[in-house]
């Protein structure tokens, strides 16, 4: 975890510290669907998913790929300043893959009696596929009180 | 296709109670080994009550509820054509260890879309607002659902 961090030290256009997941293996498939109740067998059984089409097998849970994206921004933001946090899926991830999940602070308001920082989240694959875009936005503590 | 009627529909609620070994489990499986989740002491000196949950957690009550095959069921949604393509949180207050949250799910909106290809999808969003033992709202999560047609 990083020292704390002022709303005042951040600035528009800032670069979250990027985080790279993985490899992926299919063991955490099986880990984070015990973890999350998810237990759609596209997920874990590589027969099952090749019988919906799949040919090369299991897919990544989308869930867990957000989890991803989620380490990121609280590894940056402490957990209880965040305030929303939105994903769109817009790939398939599968074991094998390192996702690697970069962002960008795009704006910096005041909301009441928070300030609030309003960032942008990618997580791409090895191969720079897009799995994920998405925002969210942090309630950072002042300097001014 | 999913069915239009039920746009504004509540569903029964989710009760979940919010165990210490299920956070820890949630941060296990996505690898976040950022103490706060299994280190009450770790915790309380980063200036929480208790061990919080991971900005996902709310999935779980979601999908242990099984919940969401129930609605897209009601829904008359084809199950083998469903894409999850968005999610999304608002946080309002901390989920503690020892907490009780109840979900209300409620379909929000079904909207068509045709797809670059000329493909008609239906765009469907549903709500779960989550409150907590002593009545105070603690979240929002939002599942965007798209069905190809």
């Amino acid at each position: 975890m990083s020292a704390q961090l002022f709303f005042e030290d951040v600035n528009v256009g800032d670069l979250l510290p990027a985080l790279s997941k993985g490899p992926l293996m299919k063991l955490q498939h099986v880990l984070y669907a015990g973890a999350s109740g998810d237990f759609n067998p596209l997920h874990t059984d590589d027969d099952f998913a090749r019988s919906v089409g799949m040919k090369d097998g299991v897919i990544t849970h989308g869930m867990l790929v957000m989890g991803f994206v989620g380490q990121a921004i609280t590894d940056w933001v402490p957990r209880k300043c965040l305030r929303d946090f939105n994903v769109r899926f817009s790939g398939m991830t599968r074991p094998g893959n390192t996702i690697t999940i970069t962002g960008t602070v795009k704006d910096k308001v005041a909301k009441g009696e928070e300030h609030i920082v309003v960032c942008e989240v990618v997580a791409r694959d090895e191969a720079g596929d897009v799995k994920i875009t998405g925002s969210f936005s942090a309630a950072l503590p002042s300097r001014h009180g | 296709m999913a069915d239009r009627s039920k746009v504004g529909k509540e569903y029964d609620p989710i009760v979940w109670e919010v165990e210490r070994c299920k956070i820890r489990e949630m941060a296990q499986a996505i690898g976040d080994f950022n103490p706060i989740y299994v280190d009450r002491e770790a915790a309380r000196k980063a200036g929480y009550r208790d061990t919080p949950v991971p900005p996902t957690f709310l999935t779980m009550p979601m999908m242990w509820s099984s919940s969401m095959p129930m609605l897209i069921n009601d829904l008359k949604i084809n199950f083998f054509m469903v894409l999850h393509g968005e999610e999304g949180y608002e946080y309002y207050k901390d989920i503690y260890p020892g907490d009780i949250i109840t979900g209300v799910p409620r379909v929000v909106s079904v909207e068509e879309k045709v797809s670059k290809a000329g493909k008609k999808m239906d765009m469907v969003t549903i709500e779960i607002l989550y409150t907590n033992q002593n009545g105070e709202q603690v979240a929002k999560a939002r599942t965007l659902l798209v069905e190809r047609r």
